[in-house]
Formats: structure tokens, C-alpha cells, sequence
């Protein structure tokens, strides 16, 4: 249930600007610019232009605040460190490995590492990531990563911990054992407990629903020192956090600091100039009108790219008359100029052309192309003929919801000119920013058709086909399948593909479903965006991780020198 | 002969007997004293030109060869961002002024369309508020008493309100339908007191005057006074405060345009053509130059025009 939304949060909370110690400029040769290796110490000033959605870890669910809350939270497993397929690897964490399920995948046992400890030095047990669980299914805060609720096994009315008390069904037959029993076979069950609200809190504290929103409680390697709303936000590190039980976390910087409420503009201006404290700093994805600016060699070496790991797609309303042709969603498909699409949002840089629902971030991605054109430039006669067979040879109208905003106002436009030449007419709804997805995610006041994105909650087809294309997953309101499809068939196959035990066969089953389902039109993929991102000239260790929306992993980056 | 006490006073001869006879001599006078102003003479030059620009733009997009949503992707660069190719904004001798960024789009077509929208909404919503705020003023001014207190309160309450605010939350939440028209109904709406609080204000001079008591005298009806004897006395004021409201209302529907609750894209509008260059003025300045000079002219030029009018028409009053 990840939406475009969230991770626009990362893309405006761009710049993060390393103040720290240094005084000194460039200096050293030494290390390889911005992937080398960073050293210890220094501060991060990281600006930013909108502040996170939630420090507590059941409530933020977006790629931005996931890739935060690694810098100040453990879970028992996490996505891994790299570019590509190294990021999105589930690793262990807080355990010792990713899990040992019993037969059919129902129940799964952890074991905790030794010498992992909260902030204040007492030792993370087994009963508080029981209790961090419990708490995150309190309906007052339980809106973020939906997976614990679904998977497992609870009574239907259960509440959380303060109303409903302990859960059953979560076991801690020791202090360094947790047992999670579900409600169905789940084989990618390592990668749900490294959801945000797997998080431990102490299971003895004074912690209550709201408190870690205010006051966060780390088991990561800093800790939450000074935070004002809106406007600033400071790291430091938390003594207690040993390094040697962390594969994951370089946390090389001493400290981070955050300031929120920066224009987004003056963020690539600032970024660009690579003036003073902003050469320690590093920023998320740069808007389109700088990319010609960044072109020069010099702000090149310190450009990052990488996949947000997100589809940018057109749903296609199958309840809707006409719409329900697959005929008339296919030529709709042929007719796309998706080149153009892609120069509206930024070019070739920003954005690469997308043919399937699944990024390439996802394992299992399959690569085909079901409705080809010369340079993907469209191809306006073919879909006349498709539309002439199913029955509109003068042409169709139908109205698109779109966000009031001019990235996906440019790619309509594209998209209605495009679809202008196959006498297919596209009127615009536009709706406010805020209440865009509501809309789109209410059945009655949803249109023909939206542009709208889907990123998976970890790189699996799981958690991204059947959201999106599931009949089970419609919904009044919420409602995230957006094509309203509901197909026997592709409802059957899920079902299967889901009762795997191999997570690869699986994987490789939902790449084939893809294209299953791409055959019957109910949606036009139209782009993979990407995030450039300009760091200042002193930073190191950055990349895009393509498990954050291809954001700049927090838990790798540093200073190159802290002269 | 009275002088009408206001700052709006314009030709009052007392010849109001004369109902349609209309007044050759002063309307001559008027043209003759503006001609001889050249502020007055590049004002008028300027709104013909892009009052031809707007009639003539399926024209100019027959000769330029492109269409106001035609994309050229090879006008721009796709691994820059989308820049256009080329100096000052890709300007060619296929794009005269430029191409949009991102998506190659004709800049002078779509200013010339989108001169057509501004120009269509202002002169509508001019026509809508100058009958309607010439009727309320006339109706509070002349009869007085409740009529004038309702109305006069109800000008009051739509004067007190933060209308640009009223405006853009109006907008946003009507569905999209038909744009300009509603953005006509809602810069009426808020648009029609200013002219009828000045109408109203000369009609109460007006109704006390010799012409008027004669006409009253005489047994005329109360309505037959107010069109035939009164309205013809505002004609100076009405034409001056109609010629200041187009500017303003140009101005306000690029402004929210700009905020994106006016016209719709991809429908060419001046105010979302600047609100879309705003992200690129280091790159491409050409791109907001363009309509935000276009934009300027047009403002400029009327209020000009209207100022010089009013002052003219000032002057004919002591003369006469």
C-alpha cells in the first residue's frame, strides 16, 4: 500500500547538507569521490523540504521516512546495502538470520543477537519486539505498513496491546527467541518483519500509543537528541549501539542534522553552488529544470542516479462503459506516446520508458513489450483498428483523473495529444493535491482512468501486483486497485503463486503473471522515474537505494574528510 | 448646470431630454484630445495587435504550422531535461518565439490562444458586471430607501470578503466542467459591486438635478426616468470604469491561473504558462519573458487607455 505520495516526501526532502567539523574545502584526493568510502565522525546537515511523516515506526510508510528510520531503528531483518538487487536483499538484523518457518510457512522462529541494546543501555529481548508489534496494531496508530495485520494469526477484534493486551500469538519461549504464528502459509515472512512496525520498543517502559512520535526510543545507532516540527531535526549517536552486531549500518557521520521547510528550488540552487557547509550536504532528487544545469563535469562527479523502484502507471477503469473492452484499454495502450510522457517529466535522466507493471527493482521482473511502437513513440493506426473492431469507429472519450500538480499535468498532456491522434479524446479532472488518492481510492467518484504510481513494500511481486490488479482488493474506499480488475483468472493465479514455499518460483511466477495480466490492458505502464541527486562535494559513501525510492541510503553515507 | 460632486465626474451637459440623441460633438472632442497623446495612441496599437493576435490565432497556427497543442519533441533535448534546442529558448525560423520546455510546444501560438482565453474572460466577465452593476447602482441610487439598503449592504458584504481567497476555494471545489465560464461567473460575482457602488453614487446626484425634476414634472414614470434621462448622463462613467475593469480581470484570471484553479490545462492561458516557466527562469528565462510580457502589454495598455479616458472625459466636464 505504498503510494506515489509517500515517496514524494523523499523526493522534495531532497538536500541533506553535511555541516560537521570541516572548515577546509576539497583537499583530499584521497578516497573515490562520492561512492568511496566514508570516514568517522563529522556532522550531516541534511536539508529538507518537507519534515517526516512520523517518527514512530507504525505510522510512517513511505521510502523517505523507511530509509530514516534505519539511522534510529532495528528490526529483526532489513533490505540490504548496494546498488540494485544488493539494497532490496533481505538481510538480518536484530537476528541472527532471516527466520526458520516450519513446514508450511505458518509459523516462524527468530533468534535475537546478543548485545543489542536500547538508548538507555538496557538489552533488547524477544518480549519488547513482541511488544513493539502489539503496540503497532493499536487502531489510533496503526495506519503504516499494513503486513502485521494481515499475516498473522489474531482474533478479528484484537486492538493493539493497550486495548486488546497481549497477543497469543506471538511466542518469546525465551529472551532470545520469538515465535510468530500466522494465519496463512507465507513464505516472504523474513521480509515483513523488516516493517517499520517491527520495531522493538521496551516492553517494560512507560511507552504509550503517542509517545515515540514525540520521544523515539533508538535501537539504531543514533538517537533522537533535539527535534522541533517542521523545522529541525538532530542525531547523535547512541553509545549503546555496537557495531559489530550491525552488518548494515556503516553510521559513519557523529551526527545528522536535519532542517526542514527549504524550497525545493533553492535546494538544487544551493546544491549546486557547492558553497561552505552545503559541500558537506546531500540532496534528494533534483526537479527537471536543473538538469541541464547539472551537466558540467565537475557537478557531475557528484550527481547519484538511480530507480526509485516505483511504476508511474495509467489505470484504466474496467467498470466503466467502454473501458470494459479489453479491445478499447489495448489501443488506449498502442496509442500512448510514451516518449513524450518522458520528456515531460524530465527527459531521459528522470525517467526511463516502462513496458511492464513491475519495475526491474522487482525480483522476478520479466522483461515484454505487448504493445509496441517505433521508439515508443506510439502507434495512433493500429489503435484506430483495435478500436474500430471493438465497435467505436469515430473515436472515444473518456476522462482521466489527474493530481494538481505540473510534473503530472505535463504527462496527461502528453498523454492526451497522443491519444488525440487515435480520435481518442481525454478530458481532464483535475483534483486538489491533498485529496487526489482519496478520490482515485473511492470506487464512486473515481473516473475512467488516473495517472498514478505504485512503489512494492519490498522487492517482490507480492507486494506489488496484487494490490494494484487483485479482484479480492477492491475496496469502497482505500482502494488501491484503481483498475477495478477482477479477473478470474489473475485471481486464481495470485491465490497459487502465493501458497509457493520457493520465494524464487514465486518471484519468477509473478514476472509471468505480469504479462497475464498486461494482456488484458487493464492499465498503461508508463514510466519508471528516476532520483538525481546533486551531494556536496565532501560527501562519500552515497548511492541510490532502490528499496527507499531511490533515495540516498542514510545508514552508508559520510564524510569524505572531517578536516 | 451642475457639476456632479464625484470622483468620477464625468459629462454631465443637461441635455438629458434628449434621450438616444447621442452627443457626436463631445465623443469627437474625446477622440480628438487622445489622439494627440502618444501613450494613448501605443495603448490602443497594442490591444488592436493582440486583439488580432487572439481573432487571427487559427490563422497564425496555419502559417507557423503548428497547433497550440502540437509537441515537437525535436525542438527540445530529452537527456537535458527536456530544454529546448537552440538559443533564447529554441527560438527558430520554426518557432518564432520558442518552444515550451518539455514538450516543444509553439510558445507564440499558444500565446496567441492564450490571449484569446484572457481576452474572452475579461471581456465577458466586463459586460456581465458593468449591465448588472449599472442596473443594482441605478436601482439603489435612484429609488433609495429599502432597495438601496439592501443592495448597498449586499455590495458592502461582497467588498468586505476576501474574494481572491473566496475565489480560489470556490474554484477548487467546483468540478471541472466548463472553466472559463466559471471563471467568468465568479470574477462577476465578486467583480459587479465596484461598478454599481459608483454608478449608484452618481445616480443620487443625478436624481436631484433641474432634468430630472423637469421629467418628474412632466409625469413621467419613475423606470422611464432612471433608462432615459439618467442612465444617458453615466454613459462617460460607465465606459471609463468598463475599460479599467478589463485589465483587472485579465490580471485576475492569469493570477489564478497561475495557482492552478483557473482555466484548465492543456487549454493555453497566459498565468499558467508563467507558472509553469517559474521552475525553469534559469534555464529557459525566454519562457517566462515571453507571456509575461504579453501579459504586461495587455495590462498596461488598458489601464493606460482608461486612465487617459477618464482624465479626458474630467476635462470635458469643466469645458462644456
Amino acid at each position: 500500500m505504498k503510494k506515489r505520495t509517500a515517496f514524494l516526501g523523499l523526493a522534495i526532502a531532497t538536500s541533506l547538507a553535511l555541516v560537521g567539523c570541516t572548515a577546509s574545502n576539497t583537499g583530499s584526493g584521497s578516497s573515490g569521490g562520492v561512492s568511496g568510502e566514508p570516514v568517522e565522525g563529522g556532522t550531516l546537515h541534511v536539508l529538507q523540504n518537507t519534515d517526516f511523516s512520523h517518527l514512530d515506526p507504525a505510522q510512517g510508510f513511505d521510502g523517505g521516512v523507511n530509509n530514516f528510520y534505519r539511522l534510529i531503528y532495528r528490526t529483526l531483518t532489513t533490505q540490504g546495502v548496494g546498488e540494485g538487487a544488493k539494497g532490496t536483499e533481505i538481510v538480518p538484523d536484530l537476528a541472527t538470520d532471516t527466520g526458520t518457518p516450519n513446514e508450511d510457512a505458518t509459523e516462524w522462529t527468530f533468534t535475537l543477537q546478543d548485545d543489542i541494546f536500547f538508548e538507555d543501555g538496557t538489552p533488547i529481548t524477544s518480549a519488547d519486539v513482541k511488544f513493539g508489534v502489539e503496540r503497532s496494531l493499536d487502531p489510533s496508530i496503526s495506519i503504516g505498513s499494513p503486513y502485521a495485520k494481515i499475516v498473522l494469526d489474531m482474533p478479528e477484534d484484537y486492538q493493539g496491546y493497550y486495548i486488546s493486551g497481549p497477543l497469543d500469538t506471538i511466542e518469546t519461549p525465551d529472551e532470545k527467541t520469538i515465535v510468530f504464528h500466522l494465519n496463512q502459509p507465507y513464505a516472504d515472512f523474513a521480509a515483513v518483519v523488516g516493517q517499520a512496525p517491527f520495531t522493538p520498543f521496551p516492553a517494560d517502559g512507560d511507552v504509550t500509543t503517542t509517545s515515540i512520535d514525540q520521544q523515539p526510543i533508538a535501537s539504531g545507532p543514533y538517537r533522537v537528541t533535539e527535534y522541533q516540527r517542521g523545522s529541525t531535526l538532530v542525531l547523535e549517536r547512541n553509545e549503546y549501539w555496537d557495531a559489530a552486531t550491525d552488518d548494515v549500518r556503516t553510521a559513519a557521520p557523529d551526527s545528522f542534522e536535519w532542517t526542514f521547510g527549504l524550497d525545493a528550488a533553492t535546494i538544487d540552487e544551493r546544491m549546486i553552488a557547492d558553497q561552505g557547509a552545503d559541500q558537506d550536504a546531500i540532496a534528494g532528487s533534483v526537479q527537471a529544470a536543473s538538469i541541464s544545469r547539472i551537466q558540467t563535469p565537475a557537478i557531475q562527479e557528484r550527481t547519484i542516479q538511480g530507480l526509485q523502484g516505483c511504476t508511474t502507471y495509467m489505470p484504466l477503469n474496467t467498470t466503466k462503459p467502454g473501458m470494459d473492452d479489453p479491445l478499447v484499454r489495448q489501443a488506449i495502450n498502442l496509442a500512448v506516446d510514451k516518449q513524450a510522457v518522458k520528456d515531460g517529466t524530465g527527459g531521459s535522466q528522470l525517467a526511463d520508458i516502462a513496458t511492464t507493471m513491475m519495475p526491474p527493482t522487482v525480483a522476478g521482473f520479466a522483461e515484454f513489450d505487448l504493445y509496441p511502437s517505433e521508439d515508443s513513440k506510439g502507434d495512433p493506426e493500429a489503435a484506430k483498428a483495435l478500436l474500430a473492431e471493438a465497435g467505436y469507429p469515430d473515436g472515444f472519450e473518456f476522462t482521466l483523473d489527474i493530481r494538481n500538480n505540473p510534473k503530472m499535468q505535463a504527462q496527461a498532456e502528453a498523454i492526451q495529444q497522443a491519444l488525440a491522434k487515435a480520435d481518442i479524446t481525454v478530458d481532464f479532472n483535475l483534483i486538489d493535491s491533498a485529496t487526489f488518492y482519496e478520490v482515485i481510492g473511492t470506487t464512486s467518484q473515481q473516473h475512467d482512468a488516473a495517472i498514478t504510481g505504485w512503489c512494492p513494500d519490498w522487492a517482490s511481486g507480492a507486494t506489488f501486483l496484487p494490490p494494484i490488479f487483485e479482484g479480492t482488493q477492491i475496496f469502497e474506499k482505500g482502494n488501491s486497485n484503481v483498475a477495478q480488475l477482477n479477473d478470474p483468472a489473475v485471481n486464481q493465479r495470485m491465490t497459487e503463486i502465493r501458497a509457493m514455499t520457493d520465494v524464487d518460483e514465486a518471484n519468477a511466477a509473478w514476472g509471468a503473471l505480469d504479462e497475464q495480466i498486461m494482456e488484458l490492458a487493464p492499465a498503461v505502464p508508463l514510466l519508471f522515474e528516476k532520483a538525481v541527486m546533486v551531494v556536496g562535494s565532501n560527501i562519500a559513501g552515497a548511492y541510490a537505494h532502490a528499496g527507499f525510492s531511490g533515495g540516498i541510503d542514510y545508514v552508508s553515507v559520510g564524510l569524505a574528510s572531517t578536516d | 448646470m451642475s457639476t456632479v460632486p464625484s470622483e468620477l465626474a464625468v459629462e454631465t451637459e443637461p441635455k438629458g431630454v434628449l434621450p438616444t440623441g447621442s452627443a457626436p460633438t463631445p465623443a469627437r472632442r474625446v477622440i480628438t484630445t487622445l489622439r494627440k497623446s502618444p501613450a494613448v495612441v501605443v495603448s490602443v496599437c497594442i490591444i488592436v495587435f493582440i486583439v488580432l493576435l487572439a481573432v487571427f490565432a487559427p490563422v497564425l497556427s496555419a502559417i507557423t504550422g503548428w497547433g497550440p497543442y502540437d509537441y515537437d519533441p525535436s525542438a527540445i533535448d530529452s537527456d537535458l531535461g527536456g530544454i529546448p534546442i537552440g538559443p533564447l529558448g529554441g527560438i527558430s525560423a520554426e518557432h518564432w518565439l520558442g518552444v515550451e520546455p518539455g514538450n516543444g510546444r509553439d510558445i507564440l501560438v499558444r500565446v496567441a490562444y492564450g490571449a484569446r482565453v484572457s481576452l474572452m474572460i475579461a471581456v465577458s466577465a466586463t459586460l456581465i458586471t458593468t449591465t448588472f452593476g449599472v442596473i443594482m447602482g441605478m436601482i439603489a441610487g435612484f429609488f433609495g430607501g429599502l432597495a438601496d439598503q439592501v443592495i448597498s449592504r449586499v455590495m458592502d458584504f461582497l467588498m468586505a470578503f476576501p474574494s481572491l481567497i473566496f475565489m480560489i476555494a470556490l474554484l477548487s471545489a467546483l468540478p471541472a466542467g466548463n472553466r472559463p465560464a466559471l471563471l467568468v461567473l465568479v470574477l462577476s460575482i465578486f467583480g459587479w459591486p465596484y461598478t454599481a457602488r459608483v454608478i449608484r453614487g452618481q445616480t443620487m446626484s443625478l436624481r436631484n438635478s433641474e432634468f430630472v425634476e423637469a421629467a418628474r414634472a412632466s409625469g413621467a414614470r419613475p423606470l422611464k426616468i432612471a433608462f432615459r434621462e439618467v442612465l444617458p448622463n453615466l454613459r462617460g462613467t460607465i465606459i471609463v470604469l468598463a475599460t479599467l475593469a478589463v485589465p483587472s480581470y485579465i490580471g485576475t484570471e492569469a493570477g489564478l491561473s497561475f495557482l492552478g484553479v483557473g482555466v484548465m490545462p492543456p487549454t493555453p492561458s497566459w498565468g499558467q504558462m508563467i507558472s509553469t516557466a517559474v521552475g525553469w527562469y534559469a534555464v529557459d528565462p525566454m519562457f517566462f519573458l515571453i507571456p509575461g510580457t504579453f501579459l504586461f502589454l495587455t495590462v498596461f495598455s488598458f489601464t493606460v487607455l482608461g486612465d487617459n479616458l477618464r482624465r479626458v472625459l474630467d476635462a470635458g466636464d469643466a469645458a462644456s
